[in-house]
């Protein structure tokens, strides 16, 4: 194609150029309304969680009014995070990656927006509901079941808008990301619908209410958050520092393995429940395989960025992707020890649980998410981040609360559950036990809140446009180039 | 209760078939024929490999 180059215009690299940007503007309205969203709940999220943190070590903190009660604002806080930031900042990076992938304008440019409204809408419902005393008090389901039908036909139509790109895609090759991303919007919808069916109907009652909440439950983690976040992992890591993806065998083999094995890996949740051991070891052996994927993954993306961690020093966008990469790696060889049942015996109903949830939705997903966000906002928007103090500011609060708030709740859970299996322990000095580790998980909360805070201004003046104007389909000023021209406000 | 576990199971068998149904499709259609090219394709000319595309803002390279 190159020795075309000079003879006919436009270049090559023109037209790719130009296609891109066709692309990435195609995803404005959309992805931007998604991401705008995203953030917000992020925000309402963070408030709830420190709400619910202060109130585990100190119990008398807000609790004369019932709408703030742990047991509303907890869950309250899981629907805000799943469903506000998780899922709206994943179906914004998803159909822009599809676009992308596809080399395709995104279709459907008044309904996709609107699903954003629909489903902002749809979530602000649950969480009032939530918190009104309407939750179902069935954990990460807890929106009230009238909602379904409105999520459904969000899904429905970026369903839709995504076989519609594959259908009269320009790229003749399938990239690995692609698998991920249709994984992920096929088995989600089968996910809540059966999950909905099962859990809101006399269909089910009793123990098997809890196998359907488990099932469902993680793989909402392990069919959703994981192949949109890996997805991005995929794409990003690659992108970002110019070289393919070490093994691409791996990563096939990767996806293929996850697709078979995770969905299995649910009932592991009820080790020790009044459930047929069978339907627990089914669990069991799927959380075990699990391995292979996951080994498979890290050793993909290790060999990627061998030669290539001094770019992390110079990139945002790859500091949160690899942070997240690598507590991928980490929370599923956790996640798979801890189905054992001789750890489950000492881990479960501790706050280790509660530091492993965190470590995958959290340090894995949200981070990459993050991560996702700094890359992709900016080709939207044609404007650079105001400003790189901030972004510094944002990953290192979000990276050190995470890591103190892992480390503390880990300890003092597996401490938690080996004093709670000794029956001579009053269980007054155990619950005494965690409460510095408690506090040790506020002050991370805290920590994470102003790298929040600080993405959320850093969003909201990209928004604005405060930072530098970017005529290019990148931000990258190359050396020699005239200097982007600063629309004021930008540093 | 027992047709409830199972019911539940299958469901889980199915979400693992359509996962195998995907697999055999790919096969078919060739997908894992040419992977060299596939991990490229998320390059072109205007971003080769070899070029880095992120950097902080006002960061030259």
């Amino acid at each position: 194609m190159s020795s075309h180059a000079e003879t006919i215009p436009p270049a090559p690299e023109e037209r790719e150029r130009l296609t891109r940007i066709q692309i990435d503007r195609s995803c404005r309205q959309t992805v931007v309304w998604y991401y705008a969203s995203a953030v917000f709940w992020l925000l309402v999220g963070t408030v709830l969680a420190l709400i619910a943190s202060i109130k585990m070590h100190t119990p008398g903190f807000l609790a004369d009014w019932e709408w703030l009660t742990f047991g509303r604002v907890r869950p309250a806080h899981l629907a805000a995070m799943i469903y506000g930031w998780g899922s709206m900042a994943g179906v914004g990076t998803l159909l822009w990656l599809q676009a992308r992938l596809t080399r395709n304008r995104l279709p459907l440019p008044t309904l996709l927006p609107a699903t954003a409204v629909i489903w902002n809408l749809t979530v602000t419902f649950g969480v009032i509901a939530i918190l009104a005393g309407y939750s179902t008090s069935i954990e990460w389901i807890e929106i009230p079941p009238a909602t379904a039908i409105l999520f459904g036909f969000c899904i429905a139509v970026i369903i839709a808008a995504s076989i519609r790109m594959f259908r009269s895609r320009e790229s003749e090759h399938t990239y690995v990301s692609q698998w991920y991303l249709f994984g992920a919007i096929f088995w989600f919808p089968l996910l809540y619908v059966s999950a909905q069916i099962f859990l809101h109907t006399p269909a089910a009652a009793g123990a098997v209410k809890a196998a359907a909440n488990w099932w469902f439950a993680h793989n909402v983690l392990g069919l959703w958050f994981t192949p949109i976040g890996l997805a991005t992992v995929y794409y990003l890591i690659p992108k970002v520092i110019g070289r393919p993806v070490h093994s691409y065998h791996l990563s096939l083999l990767g996806f293929w393995t996850l697709a078979i094995f995770y969905n299995w890996a649910g009932t592991h949740h009820l080790i020790g429940g009044p459930l047929p051991a069978w339907l627990i070891t089914v669990g069991i052996v799927g959380s075990v395989m699990m391995f292979v994927p996951v080994i498979t993954v890290a050793v993909n993306h290790h060999m990627t960025m061998v030669g290539n961690f001094h770019h992390l020093k110079h990139s945002p966008t790859l500091r949160f992707v690899v942070y997240g990469a690598m507590c991928y790696t980490a929370v599923s060889f956790q996640g798979s020890l801890q189905s054992l049942r001789s750890v489950n015996e000492i881990t479960h109903f501790t706050h280790y649980t509660i530091a492993h949830a965190h470590l995958g939705v959290y340090a894995f997903f949200t981070m990459v998410m993050f991560g996702a966000i700094y890359y992709v906002a900016p080709r939207l928007l044609n404007a650079e981040w105001h400003s790189a103090g901030w972004i510094r500011v944002h990953f290192w609060t979000t990276a050190a609360g995470m890591a103190i708030y892992w480390l503390g709740l880990t300890w003092a859970g597996w401490e938690q559950g080996r004093m709670m299996n000794d029956p001579r322990i009053p269980f007054l000095d155990i619950v005494k036990y965690t409460v510095p580790w408690l506090w040790s998980r506020s002050a991370a909360g805290v920590l994470m809140t102003v790298g929040h805070l600080a993405f959320a201004w850093l969003f909201w003046n990209m928004l604005r446009k405060r930072g530098a104007y970017l005529p290019g389909p990148t931000l990258l000023l190359r050396k020699g180039e005239p200097a982007a021209v600063a629309a004021g406000g930008g540093e | 209760m027992a047709a409830f576990y199972i019911a539940l199971w299958g469901l889980a068998a199915l979400l693992g078939a359509t996962a195998i149904a995907a697999l055999v499709w790919a096969i078919r259609r060739g997908e894992f024929d040419r992977l060299r090219e596939a991990s490229l394709s998320i390059f072109d000319e205007e971003e080769p490999v070899g070029e880095v595309t992120d950097r902080f803002p006002g960061q030259r390279f």
